[in-house]
Parts: structure tokens; sequence; C-alpha cells
């Protein structure tokens, strides 16, 4: 099959070329006049090598790439590993690669990588015959590179793989009981992580969620100059490139974890609102691809790629506003990095194939 | 299996694709929530962070002396400050910050308080004028205390060193202490004068501060600057000194300690003012040394100390013409009169000694002559308060009214004085014998060597009283020349002429034949009475050799010159330096020699050796004083 733009779905293509857009002119204005300012050159580069990978994996049978996930899976795992042995440390996590003058984080595409495989491994049988103990495995496949991520530590990587695990409701509806065993769990998982896994900055950054004035000079300093900015933006914003705080510096990290401020303060709640509507429509239309999808594993890759999508967008533009607590994981689009970047496309790029077979039946 | 037939998993979808809409409207209401509701706040506090109003410090008045030599300069300076909206920062790690600069914690602590409550938007200055190691050591600083900032300020550059220390005094910045009695006269942190000239003309000299609005970055580096009210620079001023003269004077002290005036008899502008050892003011522009403290403050020849203004010396014989004056005032001799020196003579059951053995004296011979018994005469036959009312009448009992700080008056005895002073009961009456001691400036006299200049300078002038000052002119903003300020008024008093040209024929008579005959010089026409004051109580002669020079005499001689026409009236002290003939005529035979040949032969630049660079002309007043001219 030669490689066609036809196989696209337009509304999800609209939105990653429009949120692509508003995220490199971000990126250009986050970075003007600082070390920064061609790091919206190097995105827009991410961004077209992204767009070709997501055009020709839009033009693969995902079904062919199914059957394949068991190896890509298991590879994933030994570069996991290698990280955890190999890796640079980057602030204070050993989560880099280094292949001849690249940099990657084999993590941000092992979660899709996962998210493919087990979706692949329920999707083999229909819903109702998938047993309790294939559904615990399928769990257990998750949280193995989960915990390898975690070991780098990388707790915002970590935390995007839970997604995957919507899965298992959604094959096998939600029960009461489960519901309540699922927090029982949760709450002693997290009870022991407290005490005996979680790093002491982990700790103060909860500590510091819970109380922002709790540690005004380093995390709580990010989340209140960040609340600032954006607030500053008022309802029409202070203008593109003309953002007070983003300008002068006062907004820290800008290109990556809080760049959403900088769009917040220059264009608004408006241009807020606008960027938040484009990522509502992409979601919902990847769970409507899912409902059209002609197999159940092209369905659960479309469900939970929406979940991945969705706690990225939450986490991120959440945190940045002060309303969830301080992680480092990048917004969709906006967050400047190659490896996120490459790998939101080729998931996107899978998703438009599920689109395209469902249609073409 | 169609997964489109699948009802359960497509309803499962739909309350995901819910979820996800939720998702989106909980965070639209979590932007409205910061933007639309707490936008006002938020704008507040962004502002509050971004724009700040710095105050730019006046630079002070540039002082030159009366030829348009620059003797205090400007020179942009960079100082480590905390900004007036830091305090608050600072203040809790005031401790921290003190160990690391090693000052006192609590007094760091205070300031900064103070400094929170004061008005105005002064920054508090923690290192002064930083050189290149105090830049380093302000970045290391800045790394750790991110509210420190280093500010650009105009700093006093003091050209000529020890050249006229005293008389220009020094700059420093407003502490607490000095806060809390200026009743509100200056502001916490501001740059005041100390001492000397820059206290007492401060007002002129300091200018007004201005202010700034500017656009800061996170590290409060200025960005922009969108509002801007100029500061006005302080009045430039000139003083009457004469940077040649001064050189002059305070060269030919070298290593002796004391004190020499030079008044300028036209308008009684001081020409020169030296009190030895003297000091570099450059050395308070910075934070001193304990090095430097004991040096200064607890050194017990207290170099800080104006000896011209603070000094009360026994006048010893200088003191001769007055107590002759006041015996020819009140008809008790005239200039014909005779007394006997037989080198001794008794008064009041005691004996009291010449220095010699003058024979027959007239007033004139006595005076060129030094004759103790013509005065101890004259003591027996006045009353110590005639003495004090002449003293009185030649401006000897009151303050000069020079215009520098903390003036001390002379002190001229009489019976009113004693009682006042007197810590027994026995001690307050007056016994005429005391008066003999009187009448040749020994006993408790006590006169600051520029009474003394400002006593011949009356003399000089046949009877005029004037007003030492330094204030010479101010420079105009509009032409930069110099405007002659208004000369302070002079008081006149009746000198019987008769009298007057006995006296002037006696001091001539010092100098061409009597005690100072050495430095003797027929084209200067000096003239002046010499003076050796007891520092300890009468030693014979083959002991004082032996004593230790604190206990040696002064020296003093005070004078005019030319005899024909004065220009000039000067006193010169030098401490413990014993006979005034010797050491302190030849100093005021230089003074002469340098105002009335000297200069006048070679004016520019001033001779006697090198100058400092400092006294390079510079382009700008060539003019400036070319019009000048001679000062008139």
């Amino acid at each position: 099959m030669k490689p066609s733009l036809r196989t696209l779905d337009p509304f999800l293509g609209f939105c990653v070329l429009a949120l692509a857009a508003l995220g490199t002119l971000t990126l250009y204005s986050a970075g003007r006049g600082t070390v920064h300012a061609n790091l919206w050159i190097r995105q827009s580069v991410f961004n077209l090598v992204g767009l070709g990978a997501m055009v020709f994996l839009a033009n693969t049978d995902h079904r062919r790439i199914l059957r394949r996930s068991l190896p890509v899976y298991l590879a994933s795992l030994v570069v996991l590993v290698l990280v955890l042995l190999l890796g640079k440390v980057v602030s204070g996590s050993k989560s880099w690669l280094s292949l001849g003058g690249f940099s990657l984080q084999p993590s941000e595409l092992a979660k899709w990588v996962a998210l493919l495989f087990v979706a692949h491994r329920l999707g083999r049988r229909p819903p109702e015959e998938v047993g309790n103990l294939e559904l615990l495995g399928a769990a257990g496949l998750v949280i193995f590179p989960m915990l390898l991520v975690l070991k780098q530590p990388d707790l915002g990587v970590a935390l995007t793989f839970t997604p995957i695990l919507l899965l298992l409701p959604l094959v096998r509806g939600l029960k009461w009981r489960w519901v309540a065993v699922g927090f029982l769990g949760f709450a002693l998982v997290g009870g022991v992580a407290w005490k005996y896994r979680l790093k002491p900055y982990q700790k103060e950054r909860i500590l510091t969620f819970l109380d922002p004035a709790r540690d005004l000079q380093g995390k709580g300093y990010q989340v209140h100059q960040s609340r600032i900015a954006i607030g500053a933006g008022g309802l029409l914003g202070e203008g593109f490139t003309s953002g007070s705080q983003t300008q002068l510096n006062f907004l820290p990290v800008k290109t990556t974890d809080f760049v959403f401020s900088v769009w917040a303060e220059e264009r608004g709640f408006l241009g807020v609102a606008l960027a938040l509507a484009i990522f509502g429509v992409f979601l919902s239309r990847i769970l409507s691809i899912a409902k059209e999808a002609r197999d159940a594993s092209a369905a659960y890759f479309c469900a939970g790629a929406a979940g991945i999508f969705g706690l990225h967008v939450l986490i991120n533009a959440g945190m940045v506003a002060g309303a969830v607590p301080t992680t480092g994981i990048p917004l969709p689009f906006f967050t400047y990095g190659g490896s996120s970047t490459l790998s939101f496309f080729l998931a996107l790029g899978v998703v438009m194939n599920i689109h395209h077979q469902g249609k073409t039946r | 299996m169609d997964l489109r037939q699948s009802r359960t998993l497509r309803s499962r979808l739909n309350v995901l694709q819910a979820a996800a809409w939720l998702m989106i409207l909980f965070l639209v209401a979590v932007y409205g929530w910061l933007q639309l509701v707490r936008a006002r706040e938020l704008q507040r506090l962004a502002q509050q962070q971004a724009v700040k109003v710095r105050t730019t410090p006046a630079p002070r008045g540039i002082i030159f002396d009366r030829n348009g030599y620059r003797l205090v300069d400007n020179r942009r300076a960079l100082h480590l400050v905390i900004q007036k909206e830091d305090l608050g920062t600072a203040l809790p790690q005031a401790e921290t910050l003190a160990a690391a600069l090693e000052i006192d914690a609590e007094g760091l602590k205070r300031r900064i308080q103070l400094s929170r409550g004061a008005l105005g938007n002064k920054a508090l200055r923690l290192l002064d004028n930083l050189d290149e190691t105090g830049l380093a050591q302000s970045e290391r600083l800045r790394a750790r205390f991110p509210f420190l900032s280093v500010e650009v300020a105009p700093s006093r550059v003091y050209q000529g060193d020890e050249l006229a220390g005293h008389v220009i005094g020094y700059v420093g910045e407003v502490t607490p202490e000095v806060y809390a009695r200026s009743n509100g006269k200056f502001q916490l942190n501001e740059i005041v004068g100390r001492s000397g000239f820059e206290l007492s003309r401060n007002e002129q000299l300091k200018g007004e501060d201005g202010q700034r609005r500017i656009l800061v970055d996170h590290l409060g580096r200025e960005v922009a600057l969108f509002g801007l009210h100029e500061a006005k620079p302080g009045r430039s001023v000139y003083l009457t000194l004469d940077a040649g003269l001064q050189k002059v004077l305070m060269d030919s002290f070298g290593e002796e300690q004391g004190a020499g005036v030079v008044i300028d008899l036209r308008d009684g502008g001081v020409l020169a003012m030296v009190s030895s050892p003297g000091y570099d003011p450059n050395i308070f522009l910075h934070r001193l040394e304990q090095e430097t403290v004991d040096l200064y403050f607890r050194n017990p020849s207290r170099p800080l100390l104006n000896r011209a203004t603070q000094g009360l010396y026994p006048p010893g014989s200088t003191y001769k013409l007055l107590v002759a004056l006041s015996a020819l005032e009140k008809g008790i001799i005239t200039p014909e009169t005779v007394f006997h020196c037989a080198g001794r003579k008794t008064f009041y059951g005691r004996e009291f000694r010449c220095d010699g053995v003058h024979g027959s004296v007239s007033l004139v011979q006595a005076i060129a002559h030094s004759c103790d018994i013509y005065f101890y005469e004259l003591g027996m036959r006045l009353d110590v308060d005639d003495i004090h009312a002449t003293a009185a009448k030649y401006g000897m009992a009151d303050l000069t009214g020079v215009d520098l700080p903390h003036e001390l008056s002379s002190r001229i005895p009489n019976r009113e004085w004693k009682r006042r002073n007197a810590k027994r009961k026995v001690d307050e009456k007056w016994y005429a014998g005391e008066t003999i001691s009187v009448a040749i400036g020994q006993g408790q006299n006590g006169l600051t060597p520029l009474a003394l200049a400002r006593f011949y300078a009356a003399l000089a002038t046949k009877g005029k009283l004037l007003t030492p000052h330094l204030l010479y002119g101010v420079r105009s903003d509009e032409t930069s020349k110099m405007e002659v300020a208004p000369v302070p008024p002079a008081k006149e008093t009746r000198l019987d002429p008769v009298i007057w040209a006995s006296l002037d024929e006696g001091m001539a008579g010092v100098v061409r034949y009597g005690t100072a005959k050495d430095s003797y010089d027929a084209r200067l026409g000096m003239v002046g009475k010499t003076g050796t004051s007891q520092v300890t109580t009468f030693v014979d002669k083959q002991h004082y050799a032996k004593l230790a020079k604190k206990f040696r005499d002064n020296a003093l001689f005070a004078g005019y010159a030319p005899r024909e026409n004065p220009q000039i009236a000067f006193a010169v002290v030098v401490e413990n330096a014993g006979f005034g003939a010797k050491t302190a005529a030849p100093i005021a035979r230089k003074l002469c020699q340098y105002w009335l040949v000297d200069r006048l032969k070679q004016p520019l630049p001033p001779p006697g050796g090198k100058l400092p660079d400092a006294f390079e002309k510079k382009p700008e007043e060539e003019e400036a004083s070319a019009s000048e001219g001679e000062a008139p």
C-alpha cells in the first residue's frame, strides 16, 4: 500500500496540526532572548519528523503491528533495563540514553509499547471470555515496565503508564466490589510507598501541593510564579511575546513543564479555553474512533491512548495552575522534547490506521 | 466478532468520552478561577515583582580650591545593597548574612528593621565602593542571598589625599545612631557629610535624589525604564584654600604635630589650614578594618582632630601683643614706657625669671626680644578682667565663626571663668599672682591656632575683625563659572594708630633683630611674634633635653606679611618642638615666601616639588580659572 494522506482522519489531523502550531509558537515566545531561543526550530523539526512517522503508520495495517507486539514489548523491557545500567542522569533521574549525538528517553515510548501489547493480548478473545487471571496478567504487563521507570526514578512518566489499567474495567465492566478493592489496594500501596519508597523530594512535592506556601523558594515558588503568570493573562492575555512574567523570566522552566503558563499569560483565558477545547475534541475523537474499530484490540488501543493523552493534559495543565501536585510530565505538542513528541505522533499514527480500517471495511 | 455490535463496549466508551469532556471542563474552570476571578489580585502581584521604584542618589557637589583645582571629585562606584523591597526577604536571613559579611548580626537586623520603616526608597548599603575583590565577593554573596543587589551610585574621590583632610572632611551614610539624633533632618541610609566642610556645607553639597521606575527581571536586573525623575546634583563649590599654599604648609610640618592657619586679609578667607598629623578622607569610603580604626580612633596623637579649630594651646609669648594692647588702651603705659630687666624679679613674694638680661627696655624692644619682665610688670599693673575685656574686644573670647563644624571657643581666663570652673571652693578666688602668668600667655590661656591667626589679622588690618571662612564661591549651573559667595561680615574695632604703630614696630623688630631674626628676609616683610608655651611645669635647663618629647614646650609663631600693605596673617603651632623661633617661625617664613614670591613667579602649576596628579589642571577648568585670573 502506497502511503496516502487519505488514510488520515480529518478531525484528528486538524487537532494535531493546530496543537502543534500553537505549541511551537508558544515555545518561540518562551525561548525569546534566552539560551532556549532556538528550541522552537528544533521542536518544528520533531513535529515534521513526527508527522511523517504518523502518516507512515497510518498506512501500515495496525493488525500487523499488533501481531508483532510481543518482541517489541520484550525489546522495550531490555532497553528500560539498559537505561538503568547505562543511562545518563538529568535533573535527578536516570532516564536518558545517549546514542551518538542524540539523547533518547525510552520510557516515553515504552508506555505506548506496553499499551500496544496489552491491547493485543486482551483483544484476542471477546470480552466476556477474558478471565480474571488474564486481566491480572495484563495489569502485571503494565506494572512491570512501570516499576522499571519508577526505579530511574521518574515518577511523572511512571504515572502515565496507569491509564492503560483503564482497559481492565473497560473490558469487564465496573463492579462496586472491585472499585472498593482497588481503592483499598491503592491506599495500601500508597501508604507503604509513602513510608518506604518515595524519595524525600517526592514527598516534598506532595506536601507542597497540599500547601503551596510551604516552599516559596523551591517547587512552591515555581507554581506560585506560574499562577501569577496565568492570572496576569486575564481574559484576553498580554499578547504574543508580550507576557511580562514570561519575558522577564519570573516564570521558571518555561519551555518544558511550564510552557502552558506562557500560553495562558500571553493569550489569556480565551486562548486557554481554545487550546483545552481542541484537546477535548482530540480526546473525544480518539474515543469515537475506538467505537468504530473493527476489532477489540484496536478499540482497546484507542481507549488507552485517549487515557494516556488525557492524563498528560490533566496533570500538566492542572499542575501549572496549582490544581494537581507538581509532576514533570509533558503537555502533548506544547512541551519541548523529541522523545515524547515522536511517541505521541507514532501513537496517533496507529490510531489513524484504526480509523482508516474501521471506515473502509 | 464485529465490535460495532458490542453494545456494552460502546456504552463504556461513551462513559470515557464523557469523562474526557468533564476533565476538560474541570481544567477550564480552574483557569477561569485564576484568569477571571483572581485576575486582578494576580496581576497586582505580577506588577509588584516586575515594576520597582529605585532612588538614584544625587552626586554631591565638586569641591575646588580657589583657583579651580579639584580637591574633591565624584566617580561612579558600585555598592552591595539590599533594595528597599527586598528588606522583608532579608530580615529572616540577617544572621547568616551577617556571618558571611563578618559583621554584627544584631546591628544588621536593627538596620534592616529600621530601613523597612523609613521613608523613601533608599537602599541599605552593606559594602561601599566595591573594588575588584569586593565585586567578586559580592557576586558570591548574591548567589547565596538572591535579595542582595549591586547598585551604581556616585562616590567621593578626595584628590589631594591627606592634603586638606581636616578641612574637607569626609562623607558617610546615616546610620541608625546618626538618624536617631538627626531629628528628621536626614534620611536613613542617606550619604551625608560626617566632618569638615562636607558636614558644615552638607545642605549645599548634597543635591536632590532622583527616582526611576523600572522593569526588572527575576534576578532584579533592570530591563526597561519607564519613568525618570532626574537627580539634581549638589552645588559645586570653591574653597578659599590655595592648594599650593596648603601643600607648602602641610609639607613644612613633616612628622611634627601641630597646626597652621593662613588668613587672607582682604576678606578673611582661609588660604591654608593644616592639622598635623593629617588623614586621608578616602579611607572612610570603605568599611573600616580594625587596623584603620585603631590607627585613627585610638591613636594618642588623635589624627582626626582638627587642631586648627579644635586644639586649645597656651599662646605663650604670642599673647604679649594682647597684653600690651590692653595696657596701652587702659593708659597704664605709653609706647615710650621703659622697664628694667635684670633677668629676674620678685612679684608677690615669688621670683620670676626672664630668658635674658635685657636692661632698660622699651615696649618695642620688649616685644622684639620677648622680655618677660616687661610683661610681668604689665601683669602686675593690669587686672585679669581688663585683659579679658581687651581679648573680647578683639574677638578672642568668642568662636571665630568659621564654617567648619565643632569649632572650640578659645579659653581666656578671668574671675568669672575661674569661679565657674573651680572644682573646690578655695579655687574660686582669683589671685593677683595668676595675672602675672597670664600676662606672658601661660596659665589657663588656651587659644585655637585659628583664633590666634584671627587676632593677628586684626592687628594687620588695624582693628578689622574678619570672619574666617572657607566658602569662596559656588559654580553657576548656567555658565560653569564661579560666582563669588557673599563674604561673612567683618567687625571694625577702633585701634588707635599710635598704639598700632608701636606694636607693628615691635613685631617687625622680632624678625629683624629679635627672637626670630634667623627667619629674616628683607624681601618678605614678614612681622610676627614667637611663642614658647610650657606644656609642663618649669624644669631647669639641664634636665630639659632629657624630657620626653611630649612634655617639651610648644613652639608658636603668629604674624602677618608684608609689613607694608599686609596680605596674609598666620599662626603656626608646632607641638613639643621647643623654642618658637626655631621651628614655628621658619614655617611662617616658608608660607610668606610662597605666597608673596614663588606663587607670583610661577603661578601654575604650584611649585614646591611634586603635587599629587590630581592637581593636573583638567581642561574644563582651564577657561574658568583663566577668567578669574588672580583671586580678588
